[in-house]
C-alpha cells in the first residue's frame, strides 16, 4: 500500500487551454501534466503570460480546460459544474487571490466565517475557529475591522485565515504578493510557510518575485503553457 | 448572514439607497392615493346610485325584470313582509308598482309611467322624498273629496300645464285586461325637468293597487337597501334560499344585475384606470431596474469571488433579491407612513373639482378617497412584485457569472 502522503492530491493529464482559434489561437496552457503531493509548498513561476493563472484556475474549477483532466483529492473535477462543482470548491479548495479577496460589508472576522458557514459549521465552532486562526495569521484583535480599514498585508492575511478556516486539501494563491510591498509580501509568505510546515496544508501559489519564490520546497518553471523545469529545493 | 450581507449592501451606496427608496415610496403613494381615488369615487356613485331609488336588491315575478308585464305580479306581501324584516342586514324595503299610462289635465295629455309606492317605507329606501320640488308628499288617504294624492315629475307639470293642487287624470289598464282610470290631485311635483323621474307620477300603493285591479298583497317589485353594500351577493344568495321554499317563481336580482350598463361602464374605467397607474409604476420602475443594474454590474467582481469560494448561483441571486426587497420594503413602510395622512383626507374631506367628471353615467364635482386594507395592501403588492421583476434579470446575470471572468474585468 502506498502512504496516504504519497498520495498525489492534484493530478493534472495532458492538460491543456486554449483561447481564440486559427490565427488569433493561444495555447495558455500546452500539455500539461503535473502531480502534486499533500504537504507540498510549491510555486508556479514564470513570465507574465506564461499560463500560471490559467493553471491555477483550471487546478481550482473556475475554468474548463480544453482538454486533459484534473483530479483534485481523487476527484475529476473538470468534469463537474453547477451546484456541484460550487460545493466541491467551498469544501476542498482555499483560494487567495491578487486582490479583491474580501467581501467589502463583512468585517475580517465575518469574512474568515463565510464559508463555514456555507458549509452550516456550529456557531461556537465557528467562532472558536475563526479567533484561532486569526491569532495565527498575527491579525489577533483586527477580526472586527472591515477590509477597507485593514493594511494590503493584513487583507491577504485575512484572505489566507479564510482559505485556511475550512481545512481544505489544498489552498491555490495567484500572486498573493503582487500587490503588496516586498517586507509584508516576505511575511505573509512566512505566514503561509509556517501553516504548511505545522499543520499540513497544501499550498501552490503563483508568482515571478524572486525573494517570493526562494521560499518554495518545489519550483515549477512554465513557459508558454508548458513545464519546463520542475525542481526540488531542500 | 443574507439579511447582514443584503442589508449592509443596500447601506453602501446611501445616495443611490435613499433616491431609490424614494422613488418606489413615491410610486407607492401614488398608486395608494389612485386607488384610494378609484375606489372612494366608485363607492360614491354606488352609493348614490343605489340610494336614489335602486337600491341593493330587488325582488320580481321571475321573469318581470326582462319583460315587464302588469299582470306579472309578486302576490304575497304579506309573506315577503315578514321574510324581508327577519333577514338582519336588511335596512329597509319598500314594494312598489309599475304600469304605463297617459295622463290627461286640462286641454293636455302625456304618455307617464305611473308608480305606486308605500309614502312610508319609500322614504326610508329611496331619496324620492328628498327630490320634492314642490308641494307635500304623499299621503295615504284620498281628500276630503275622495281624491287620492299624486307626486308628478317636472317633465309630466311642464308639459300637462299643471301644478300643485290641480287634477290629473290617468288612463292605464288594470291587470285583468279591463281598463284603469282614475281622477288624482297633484300634491307635489318631483326632480327636474330632466332627471329621471321627469315623466314619472307617484300614487299612494292604496290608490296604486285598485287602479290596476291589483289586490292588497300584489305589487310588482320590492327594492331592498342592505346596511353594508358588499354584503349584496350573500343576502341575495340568501333570500334566493328562503324565497325558494317559501314562494316559488320569484327573483333576486343585485344592483349590478339592475344596472348592468352602469356597472359594465365602471368596471371598465376602474380597468382603464388601473392601466394608467401600472404605465407610471413601470415608469418609476425603469429607474429602479437602472439603480439594480448598475450596483450588480459594478459588484462584477465581488460576485465573481463569492462564487470563486463556493457560494451557489443561487446564493448570490438571492441575495441580490433580497436586496431589492428590503430596498422595496423600506419604501413601502416610508410610503405608507406618508400615504395614511394623506388619504385620511382624502377620505374626510376631498376636493372639488373644477369641473365635474362623468362616472358611469353620474356626473361627480366632489371627489373623496376610501380608506381600506385593498387601497394600502394592493399597492404594497403592485411594487413587491415590480421590485422582484425588475431584480430578477440583474440578479440571474450576476448568479451566472464566472468566476474567472468576473475576476478578470477591472
Ligand atoms: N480569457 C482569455 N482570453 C484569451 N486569452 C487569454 C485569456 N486568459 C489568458 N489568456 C492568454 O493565455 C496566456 C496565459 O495567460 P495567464 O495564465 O494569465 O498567464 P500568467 O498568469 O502566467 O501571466 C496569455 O497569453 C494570455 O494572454
Ligand atoms: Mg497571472
Amino acid at each position: 500500500m502506498n502512504e496516504p502522503h504519497r498520495q498525489p492530491v492534484i493530478k493534472t493529464e495532458h492538460l491543456c487551454r486554449h483561447f481564440g482559434e486559427g490565427e488569433t489561437l493561444v495555447k495558455a496552457l500546452d500539455d500539461v501534466t503535473l502531480n502534486i503531493e499533500r504537504g507540498e509548498f510549491s510555486a508556479l513561476i514564470g513570465p507574465s503570460g506564461s499560463g500560471k493563472s490559467t493553471l491555477l484556475n483550471l487546478i481550482g474549477g473556475l475554468d474548463n480546460p480544453t482538454s486533459g483532466s484534473v483530479e483534485l483529492a481523487g476527484r475529476r473535477i473538470d468534469q463537474m459544474s453547477g451546484n456541484e462543482l460550487s460545493d466541491f470548491r467551498r469544501d476542498h479548495i482555499g483560494f487567495i487571490f491578487q486582490s479583491y479577496n474580501l467581501i467589502p460589508v463583512l468585517t475580517a472576522a465575518e469574512n474568515i466565517e463565510y464559508i463555514m458557514l456555507l458549509q452550516g459549521v456550529p456557531h461556537a465552532e465557528r467562532r472558536r475557529r475563526v479567533s484561532d486562526i486569526l491569532d495565527r495569521v498575527g491579525l489577533a484583535g483586527l477580526g472586527e475591522r472591515l477590509p477597507p480599514a485593514l493594511s494590503g498585508g493584513q487583507q491577504q492575511r485575512v484572505a489566507v485565515a479564510r482559505a485556511m478556516v475550512s481545512e481544505p486539501d489544498i489552498i491555490l494563491a495567484d500572486e498573493p504578493t503582487a500587490n503588496l510591498d516586498s517586507k509584508s509580501g516576505i511575511s505573509l509568505l512566512e505566514v503561509m510557510r509556517e501553516l504548511n510546515r505545522d499543520q499540513g496544508m497544501t499550498f501552490v501559489f503563483s508568482t515571478h518575485d524572486q525573494k517570493i519564490m526562494e521560499r518554495a520546497r518545489r519550483l515549477i518553471h512554465l513557459e508558454d503553457g508548458r513545464i519546463v523545469k520542475d525542481e526540488q529545493r531542500v | 448572514m443574507l439579511f447582514k450581507l443584503a442589508f449592509r449592501n443596500i447601506l453602501r451606496q446611501r445616495r443611490r439607497t435613499i433616491l431609490t427608496t424614494i422613488s418606489m415610496a413615491g410610486g407607492y403613494l401614488l398608486s395608494a392615493m389612485s386607488f384610494s381615488m378609484i375606489d372612494g369615487s366608485y363607492s360614491n356613485v354606488i352609493r348614490i346610485f343605489t340610494e336614489d331609488e335602486t337600491g341593493h336588491l330587488q325582488i320580481h315575478s321571475k321573469d318581470y325584470a326582462d319583460k315587464p308585464r302588469i299582470y306579472k305580479t309578486i302576490d304575497t306581501l304579506n309573506v315577503l313582509n315578514e321574510t324581508l324584516h327577519a333577514e338582519n342586514h336588511i335596512k329597509s324595503f319598500t314594494p312598489r308598482t309599475f304600469a304605463p299610462a297617459l295622463a290627461y289635465a286640462e286641454d293636455n295629455h302625456a304618455p307617464v309611467q305611473v308608480i305606486g309606492i308605500d309614502n312610508e317605507l319609500e322614504t326610508d329606501t329611496s331619496r324620492l322624498r328628498e327630490k320634492l320640488a314642490s308641494g307635500q308628499w304623499l299621503t295615504a288617504q284620498p281628500d276630503s273629496e275622495g281624491y287620492f294624492d299624486a307626486l308628478i315629475g317636472q317633465g309630466a307639470a311642464t308639459s300637462l300645464e299643471i301644478g300643485v293642487g290641480d287634477e290629473i287624470v290617468l288612463i292605464s289598464q288594470g291587470a285583468d285586461g279591463s281598463v284603469a282610470n282614475d281622477l288624482f290631485r297633484v300634491k307635489g311635483t318631483v326632480g327636474t325637468r330632466r332627471s329621471q323621474e321627469r315623466l314619472n307620477v307617484y300614487l299612494p300603493l292604496q290608490a296604486a293597487q285598485p287602479f290596476l285591479s291589483l289586490g292588497p298583497n300584489q305589487v310588482h317589485e320590492i327594492a331592498i337597501v342592505l346596511d353594508d353594500i358588499s354584503l349584496t351577493d350573500n343576502i341575495a344568495a340568501a333570500l334566493t334560499e328562503t324565497l325558494g321554499r317559501l314562494v316559488p317563481d320569484l327573483t333576486v336580482s343585485t344592483w349590478p344585475e339592475i344596472q348592468k350598463t352602469f356597472y359594465q361602464s365602471m368596471q371598465a374605467d376602474k380597468r382603464s384606470n388601473a392601466v394608467t397607474l401600472g404605465i407610471i409604476l413601470f415608469i418609476v420602475f425603469v429607474g429602479v431596474l437602472n439603480t439594480v443594474l448598475m450596483s450588480v454590474l459594478e459588484r462584477t467582481r465581488e460576485f465573481g469571488m463569492m462564487k470563486a469560494l463556493g457560494s451557489r448561483s443561487s446564493l448570490v441571486l438571492t441575495m441580490i433579491l433580497l436586496e431589492t426587497m428590503l430596498l422595496a420594503t423600506a419604501s413601502i413602510i416610508l410610503g405608507i407612513l406618508i400615504a395614511i395622512p394623506v388619504i385620511l383626507w382624502l377620505t374626510h374631506s376631498g376636493f372639488s373639482l373644477p369641473d365635474p367628471v362623468d362616472l358611469g353615467g353620474v356626473p361627480f364635482s366632489h371627489m373623496k378617497g376610501e380608506f381600506s386594507a385593498r387601497v394600502m395592501l394592493l399597492p404594497a403588492a403592485i411594487i413587491y412584485g415590480y421590485a422582484l421583476a425588475v431584480s430578477f434579470l440583474p440578479g440571474l446575470r450576476a448568479a451566472r457569472i464566472l468566476p474567472v471572468e468576473a475576476m478578470q474585468t477591472h
